[in-house]
């Protein structure tokens, strides 16, 4: 256990604990003002803000030496004895001096950049800064300039804390970005014809912490004070990334990384981030649709739940077959409430997984702690980031309920076979797929096969068109509930929008289907009923999920939980103007 | 604050005297000069009111009311700059300053042939139904695009009629730039503006 002095007060750090002087005086609640240092990355010490009085205490005399000059706090180690200050004058002299510095030449069109409102420059100029401008002369005019197809640089905006730079050497180890030039006039760039076109190329927005690097899908479109955020999980792959989806006047406008050390570290993938615009897709199912007269025609939400709860329960007491496909775009409280009620029916009746989509090969994005980076990088933990080929998120989870309940997992492939031989009566598909997942051919077959047909999904697919009725359930941002991603870590994703209109979340279309008594129902309820009634589902009893998630194939880890750290220019949850117009 | 603060100030109210008992001296003062009022009207024509709307030029010389002030708030306006281009960057200040939350911009990029910007407004609305007329926009704008003008008579046959998008917000500017200049990068506009430049056609304004 070491003992740091911070400002005069003792604090405690526990024993295997690597932190510097800005992680620690954050954990007991004093702000150290920092840009360019950044957990992930390489200490550089370039932005000069961070910068504190340091010295150390002899554990014999008590007597405390200090460092004559001012001392970088990300440079500086969370040693037992030492001493940090940070609010002497002569730091606070130091920050309001950077702090003009770092804005001699920044412009001041903070009213029409996209970083206001979430802005290191704007926090710490308000903080730490001054209200007056001493520098008389021509500020530097850089011109806007695109790094790629995907982000703008207005290198005029740009303070030089060379994070960018370090992530597309360190994380994604490209190495498109570099300094150009010196002093006055070094600048951001890339080689011509070399953009940032990586997989992870996005997140250099998200460290940025000016409004330099913008991203061109965002651009000008909203104020950051207006969104709306929520912590919810991506549905793009299998890695299920821990985001913040920001939504405004029911549309989502971006995905934005959260922090989870087991899943993502502080990343997300381009592939995910611009994955929200499916949720804001006008075409998407915006009523139900029940077969009259061979064709489809909208009806009321109670009127088609109660055909399909009459229907399959008639061609239960008929002793036939129904098969339920759960696709595993199901979060597992849909899952589990689906398989009860399938199997409720009749207990003959066959669970079957939806098809699995996947797209290339898994990626897996490896920074080293020492290759690529300088100085001192033992306070840094690498963490992989992985894209996974498989699609969707929740192929794991649905797989553990279908084995619960019928002792196997049967694939998509298999049921359509089954399908083909006329096994079948009915066929229950519950979908929510993000992309197209099934061609006119396979759909015929299906439909010629079974007599009843009833699909739950959110765009109009194939199998749609020849179903006789059709249920409208709920994108990713509009279904509150968990998922089990590749590595089997189950995490709970808030809903961002809520239902569109003629359409019902999926597990309220279960529970209705149920005759669930208590009125609408909650995510949280059927999971402590899943955990249990499911063995696998044991860690998540009462339905409480970690921040982190919680493994549900390997037994909880004892050890010290990471430390969240976030920007402090991104924490503010603060809404201002919130509209409901 | 605690009613034993030793901070509280008692006051009691005065006590009546005998006549004031009675009331009936104070109510004939205040009858006086209510009579005093319809003797200017009807012997001396000094009527603070007029026959709005059949009357709706104000007398040079009357009091300052209402038309005439520079600082009344009504319809509002979106000015253009030098070039004919609407001055707005779309930074929604204004549609968060808005208690009302009766403005809607959509922002874009702006052209390249405009160098000096780097967003403008691709739709600017104000519903002027649900505006309160606080000013509170004009005071938000970081670069004097929204002003409120001295135009109040403002009236419409639908709800959709007083919804002013942004051409019809400009064409408010092009009424009423004459009367009243934009006080940024202008002189500042005078405290009475002459009633005749404000003899603008107020139908531009409510009409599409």
């Amino acid at each position: 256990m070491a003992t740091i002095i911070i400002n005069g007060q003792e604090h405690t750090l526990p024993e295997g604990e690597k932190l510097n002087a800005i992680q620690m005086a954050k954990r007991v609640g004093v702000d150290i003002p920092y840009y360019c240092w950044h957990p992930a990355l390489s200490v550089v010490a370039n932005c000069r803000m961070c910068e504190i009085e340091v010295g150390s205490k002899d554990p014999k005399t008590g007597e405390i030496k200090m460092i004559p000059k001012l001392v970088p706090g990300c440079q500086t180690p969370a040693k037992d004895l030492t001493v940090i200050v940070t609010d002497s004058a002569k730091v606070k002299e130091h920050q309001r001096m950077i702090m003009e510095f770092l804005l001699i030449n920044h412009p001041l069109d903070c009213p029409v950049c996209d970083q206001a409102g979430e802005c290191g420059l704007q926090d710490y100029s308000y903080e730490y800064g001054q209200s007056n401008h001493r520098f008389i002369e021509e500020r530097i005019v850089n011109p806007r300039k695109d790094v790629s197809s995907a982000i703008q640089l207005n290198q005029d905006r740009c303070i030089m804390c060379t994070r960018c730079v370090r992530f597309t050497r360190e994380i994604s180890q490209t190495g498109e970005l570099q300094v150009m030039n010196r002093g006055n006039h070094a600048e951001i760039d890339v080689f011509p014809g070399h953009p940032v076109d990586n997989p992870l190329a996005g997140n250099v927005v998200d460290l940025c912490p000016v409004g330099a690097l913008l991203d061109k899908d965002f651009l000008h479109k909203q104020r950051a004070w207006f969104l709306s955020k929520h912590d919810s999980v991506c549905t793009r792959c299998s890695t299920g990334c821990n985001i913040s989806a920001e939504e405004n006047r029911g549309q989502l406008w971006r995905f934005k990384p959260r922090f989870n050390p087991q899943v993502n570290d502080y990343w997300i993938c381009d592939e995910g981030r611009y994955s929200y615009k499916a949720a804001n897709d006008p075409a998407l199912l915006s009523a139900m649709y029940l077969r009259q007269n061979n064709d489809l025609q909208p009806a009321p939400i109670d009127q088609a739940l109660k055909t399909v709860g009459e229907t399959l329960g008639r061609i239960a007491a008929a002793g036939d077959i129904t098969a339920g496909v759960l696709s595993p775009f199901l979060t597992v409280e849909e899952a589990y409430l689906m398989a009860s009620y399938i199997k409720g029916l009749n207990a003959a009746n066959i669970l079957a997984l939806g098809p699995v989509p996947t797209q290339g090969h898994d990626r897996t994005f490896t920074p080293d702690q020492v290759k690529g980076r300088n100085g001192d990088t033992s306070f840094i933990v690498p963490r992989p980031f992985t894209i996974h080929a498989e699609k969707c998120p929740n192929r794991k989870g649905v797989e553990a309920i279908l084995e619960h309940f019928q002792g196997e997992v049967i694939t998509w492939g298999d049921f359509e076979g089954r399908a083909a031989l006329g096994d079948f009566k009915a066929a229950y598909v519950a979908s929510d797929a993000i992309d197209p997942w099934i061609d006119n051919e396979r759909a015929a077959s299906l439909r010629s096969k079974v007599e009843y047909l009833v699909v739950q999904d959110t765009t109009v697919t194939p199998l749609a068109e020849r179903a006789d009725v059709v249920l409208a359930g709920a994108t990713f941002a509009e279904k509150a509930g968990c998922y089990v991603n590749a590595n089997g870590r189950l995490q709970y994703s808030e809903a961002a929008l809520p239902p569109r209109d003629g359409s019902l979340p999926d597990l309220d279309v279960f529970a209705i289907l149920l005759h669930r008594a208590g009125g609408p129902v909650r995510s949280q309820e059927i999971l402590a009923e899943l955990a249990e009634a499911v063995p696998a589902f044991r860690a998540v009893a009462g339905g409480r999920v970690p921040e982190f998630g919680v493994s549900i194939t390997e037994p909880a880890r004892v050890g010290v939980a990471p430390f969240p750290f976030n920007d402090p220019w991104n924490e503010s949850r603060v809404q201002v103007g919130a509209k409901n117009a | 604050m605690r009613a034993d603060d030793p901070h509280l100030k008692r006051l009691t109210p005065p006590t009546l005297t005998i006549s004031e008992k009675f009331f009936l001296p104070q109510i004939a003062a205040g009858l006086a000069v209510t009579a005093k009022h319809m003797f200017g009207v009807v012997f001396k024509d000094k009527a603070f009111t007029v026959q709005y709307p059949e009357q709706q030029e104000i007398q040079v010389g009357q009091p300052v009311n209402l038309r005439t002030s520079a600082v009344y708030r009504g319809v509002h306006r979106l000015n253009k700059d030098e070039q004919g281009r609407v001055k707005c960057v779309a930074c929604m200040l204004c549609a968060t300053a808005c208690p009302a939350h009766c403005i809607d911009i959509v922002g874009a990029t702006a052209p390249e042939t405009w160098p000096d910007r780097e967003k403008y407004c691709e739709s600017f609305v104000i519903d002027e139904l649900r505006c309160i007329y606080c000013g509170m926009c004009e005071e938000a704008c970081p670069v004097e695009a929204i002003e409120l003008t001295g135009l109040y008579d403002l009236t419409g046959l639908s709800r959709e009629q007083m919804i002013f998008d942004k051409t019809k917000l400009l064409s408010v500017f092009d009424v009423t730039k004459e009367g009243e200049p934009m006080r940024f990068g202008q002189p500042p506009r005078p405290e009475i503006t002459p009633p005749t430049a404000l003899a603008a056609p107020d139908t531009t304004a409510t009409n599409p």
